[in-house]
């Protein structure tokens, strides 16, 4: 079961509350999209919950926080180090093994940059590195999903792909997300959040563009 | 890569473990204070290794120091066995290690003596006794450690003034060795020295003074100076009666170009009780506690 | 312009260095300082490479003592910064840096004696505490997002080496290079207190006037330094490592026994050793105060003031020499010989020809370590106002200097400046041993005297001086807001 339900969710930034007090409870097999203003409170909100989430949750944060140092491999590699004893890890450091290159390798062809598996992250492109923190979030594989703007860097038809890999590989997702069509496309309940509180929670059938615009 | 630079890390500090322990037991080592010019003191104390080399049948090494306190730590600390120690330093070595004893000492360091020496531009003429003169000049002794150099110096001074160096001259300096003294009066760094009088008649037989810029302007008394001292517990160490063997390996030394080189006429017996002066002298001037 | 809290620093800086020389010594004393100077020059230029038998071995040695030195210093530096956190890790590791690698030398030549072990020590314990602090900085300048982002669970180790490590991995690299520099020169100065590197054979030669070897030896230590990028590879790297430990020379077996005396006997205060009581030790303790405490922390602080100061002075003069905004590449080379020297000869050295040549004062002193530290400053301002772009209109000559560049480059000129601040008073301390009256003075003097006690004692205030100096300069920058730089 991946549903989680949290309430007093608040946070503030000095003196000004930049979130909340706010409840949301996300049911098991629900895509949510939060949309809104930038600053309205969206980041916080995905930071809030992957505190709570922790261990349950793979995030794709705003900043990507990959390791520029590192290749590519080793920082989609990092989504799993819990699942390996310090040995393995370090080793893995020094020289992968070989079913570790053939997961991630399939991943990131899936994602389109299989040939930048051996690149230090430094020298990819501001798409590219989406796609790795992307990546490294598929192959966490947590059942929950968080996302901040995963795809605000990516171009048409590969924000279309990755997106459909994001909410296929998770049952349960919340994504903060400024393309509103995307949003209306992928996800199955928007949420809208504005001065931070919710001002909008809706299917996302019922609604549609026009509906979303009054939050901007 | 982190985990080679570690290995890297381990195996050289083994390494360091390794290499502490590899140095033959059965060395004779001595060494000297370096009361001159390194060259010669290098140049001497090797022909002296090798004449007692071959005198006593075990390798014999010698070890140049930087200072006087290394050479009494170098005995003290058992690393050297035997070593040519000045008055002062001899009394400190011995005071440190019990059972060293003082074993042979230059014909001419029975009354050992010191030259008071200054810059052609004091206008200072040598005379009975450490001139008035000297009063408010600068000064400097050899090494802080030195017999000749400082503590017989520094006597003298404060019977003749009765007071302290430092408020007798208007600046004190250690030149390090008696060689060095004698260039920085020669070349004016200092007005007034104090040197040990074998350099000084050694270096004006070498034509290595210019006698028209620095002159003597004071002999002091006669004290007791350098001498052989070996630690008490090297018979247990190199075999019964070597002590002994080393005294008359020195006693009978009589190779007159290594003799030259110190320059004494030749070694005679010394005791510890010789040079209760120097420890009395040392005492008074607070050098030794 | 006195409304700008660093041109008020900067003044009353100034005007404490000015009354210092009003009360600080710096006679020339030699009868001809200039024709020695010339004759040393002379030297220099007709080096003589083949008078010591034991010059390559040396050179050898000086390698061997710096690269052992500073991997264990790395070591355990990097142990240590992991536990920079806890307060007296950070106590312990300002203690041991406070002491420099001179004194180390000395407290362990009183028991190892002339082991290896007595130069590798002395290098290797100050700097694991510069290497902790430093690394201990790079490593919490690191992006914490990565490490956050790990799974719950991971193992502490895993997430280091896979989140902090790499990202600080070149800055690591790169403050070691710089620091196994400063550890040959350290070996090299190992020497003049007997150990077999190159400065016992630059003392030997030096003072009996021997100036071409002289020469020759600092130009190979120059030659040494200035092709480390070409020699210290990463790929041979671990050759060096490995082999250094056999190029140290046997010296002499450890006797533990020494040891033990040492810290159970020397350093026990006479007093108290003797068991003559309190009231004996505190008037003993009131001795070494007044009549060597007090009077070597006064020229201490004297001279640091005034070294500090001239060191300022001297660096703003020198970075336009290796300016792009000043003068044609002919101009830049020249001056970036003319900083690689300054910054290569070790303070020590330096003073020491400098005493030589000019006689004991606070002078060679204050020189000394002005064209050594401000060598360094002024090629790192040098090197920042190379990536100022003016606009093209700009103007030329002195008002492009002090209109332009000195106001852009000045706060971190300052932060440069006081970073050194503590560097410089250890170093001043240091210098003592050469005859200038500063604490290291009285130290040499209480070794000299086989009173260990003393020494220690003293040696304890000074690294206190050093950590109190710290503690100010870290304060002076933080209340001019002055960006900290752990490279220099």
């Amino acid at each position: 079961m991946s549903g989680f339900s949290f309430d007093q969710l608040k946070a503030s930034f000095g003196d000004k509350r930049v979130i909340g007090p706010l409840s949301l409870k996300v049911n098991d097999g629900e895509h949510v999209a939060l949309v809104g203003k930038s600053g309205a409170g969206k980041s916080t909100l995905i930071k809030l919950l992957y505190e709570r989430l922790t261990r349950d949750a793979s995030l794709v944060p705003q900043g990507l926080g990959l390791v520029n140092a590192l290749p590519v491999f080793h920082n989609v590699f990092m989504g799993q180090l819990d699942q390996h004893p310090l040995w393995y890890n370090t080793l893995t450091l020094l020289r992968p093994f070989r079913k570790d290159r053939a997961v991630i390798s399939d991943l990131l062809n899936q994602l389109g940059i299989a040939e930048k598996q051996w690149s230090p992250t430094a020298s990819l492109s501001g798409g590219q590195r989406q796609r790795v923190a992307i990546a490294r979030a598929l192959y966490r594989h947590a059942p929950i999903l968080l996302a901040d703007e995963p795809i605000s860097a990516l171009d048409g038809p590969m924000a279309h792909l990755v997106m459909n890999a994001l909410t296929e590989r998770f049952h349960t997702s919340v994504i903060a997300l400024h393309d509103v069509d995307m949003a209306l496309a992928y996800c199955n309940r928007i949420v809208g959040i504005q001065d931070g509180q919710v001002a909008l929670d809706q299917p996302a059938s019922k609604l549609n563009a026009s509906d979303i615009m009054t939050l901007y | 890569m982190i985990t080679k630079q570690i290995r890297k890390w381990l195996v050289s500090g083994f390494l360091i473990l390794l290499a502490s322990s590899t140095v033959s037991a059965q060395t004779f080592v001595f060494t000297a204070i370096p009361d001159e010019d390194e060259t010669k003191l290098v140049e001497r104390f090797r022909g002296i290794a090798d004449y007692l080399s071959e005198q006593l049948e075990v390798d014999v090494r010698y070890i140049p120091v930087k200072s006087y306190a290394a050479a009494i730590s170098a005995f003290r600390n058992n690393q050297v066995q035997l070593a040519w120690f000045g008055g002062l330093s001899g009394v400190q070595a011995r005071a440190l290690v019990p059972g060293s004893e003082a074993l042979a000492q230059g014909v001419e360091d029975q009354a050992f003596y010191n030259y008071f020496i200054a810059h052609k531009s004091t206008g200072l003429e040598r005379g009975d006794e450490l001139p008035e003169g000297v009063r408010g000049k600068t000064f400097t002794f050899g090494s802080k450690g030195s017999t000749s150099g400082r503590l017989i110096p520094e006597y003298h001074i404060r019977q003749r003034f009765g007071e302290a160096p430092e408020s007798v001259f208007s600046r004190v300096g250690y030149s390090g060795n008696h060689t060095r003294t004698l260039r920085l009066v020669e070349s004016g760094t200092y007005e007034v020295g104090a040197l040990n009088y074998k350099v000084w008649e050694k270096e004006l037989e070498d034509g290595n003074i210019n006698t028209d810029d620095v002159r003597i302007i004071w002999k002091t008394p006669g004290f007791p100076n350098y001498q052989w001292t070996i630690r008490g517990d090297v018979d247990a160490r190199f075999g019964e009666g070597f002590t002994d063997r080393v005294r008359q390996a020195l006693l009978d030394l009589d190779d007159p170009a290594l003799l030259e080189s110190f320059p004494r006429e030749g070694f005679i017996p010394a005791s510890n009780d010789d040079y209760e002066p120097i420890r009395s002298v040392a005492k008074d001037i607070g050098i030794i506690d | 312009m006195f409304s700008y809290p660093t041109v008020r620093a900067s003044f009353l800086f100034l005007a404490i260095a000015v009354a210092g020389l009003l009360v600080a010594d710096i006679t020339i004393t030699t009868a001809n300082p200039w024709r020695d100077l010339g004759q040393f020059f002379l030297g220099v230029v007709t080096p003589n490479f083949f008078s010591t038998e034991g010059l390559l071995t040396a050179l050898l040695r000086t390698v061997a003592f710096g690269f052992v030195g500073v991997t264990l210093g790395s070591f355990f530096g990097f142990l240590l910064a992991l536990l920079y956190r806890f307060m007296p890790v950070r106590i312990f590791c300002a203690f041991i840096r406070a002491i420099h690698e001179l004194f180390w030398a000395l407290i362990f030549l009183q028991f190892f004696g002339f082991h290896p072990l007595t130069g590798v020590l002395a290098i290797a314990i100050p700097y694991a505490g510069i290497f902790a602090k430093v690394y201990s900085e790079i490593l919490d300048e690191s992006d914490p997002e990565p490490a956050q982002l790990l799974p719950k669970g991971t193992h502490a180790i895993a997430a280091f080496l896979y989140a902090r490590i790499p990202d600080c991995w070149v800055q690591l690299r790169t403050y070691t290079a710089y620091r196994l520099e400063c550890g040959l020169r350290s070996s090299a100065i190992l020497g003049f207190v007997g150990l077999p590197t190159l400065g016992f054979y630059l003392e030997s030669s030096f003072s009996q006037g021997m100036y071409s070897d002289a020469g020759a030896m600092l130009i190979l230590f120059y030659v040494l330094i200035a092709t480390m990028p070409l020699w210290v590879r990463p790929k041979v790297l671990p050759v060096y490592i490995l082999a250094a430990p056999f190029f140290l020379g046997e010296g002499f077996p450890i006797v533990w026994g020494n040891v033990e005396r040492f810290f159970t006997e020397d350093i026990v205060p006479a007093p108290l050793r003797n068991g003559e009581g309190l009231a004996a030790f505190s008037s003993w303790l009131g001795d070494v105060m007044v009549s060597e405490a007090l009077p070597g922390i006064w020229n201490t602080v004297v001279l640091t003031q005034i070294a500090l100061v001239a060191t300022g002075i001297l660096s703003l003069l020198a970075f336009p020499l290796i300016s792009k905004h000043f003068g044609g590449p002919v101009r830049r080379t020249s001056g970036h010989v003319f900083l690689v020297i300054a910054r290569s000869t070790p303070e020590y050295i330096l003073a020491y020809i400098l005493l030589q040549l000019w006689g004991p004062s606070m002078l060679p002193a204050v020189v000394a370590l002005a064209l050594h530290n401000g060598g360094i400053i002024g090629h790192l301002i040098g090197r920042q106002t190379n990536t100022i772009h003016l606009r093209p209109d700009a103007p030329q000559g002195f008002a492009r200097y002090s209109w332009e560049l000195v106001p852009r480059v000045y706060r971190s000129f300052l932060a440069f400046l006081f970073y050194r601040w503590e560097i410089i008073m250890r170093e001043t301390a240091i210098l003592g041993i050469l005859g200038i009256y500063t604490l290291g003075f009285y130290v040499d003097s209480a070794i000299q005297n086989i009173q260990f006690d003393r020494a220690m004692i003293l040696i304890l205030i000074t690294a206190l001086l050093n950590i109190g100096v710290d503690i100010l300069g870290r304060y002076i920058r933080r209340k001019l807001a002055l960006q900290t730089m752990p490279t220099c």
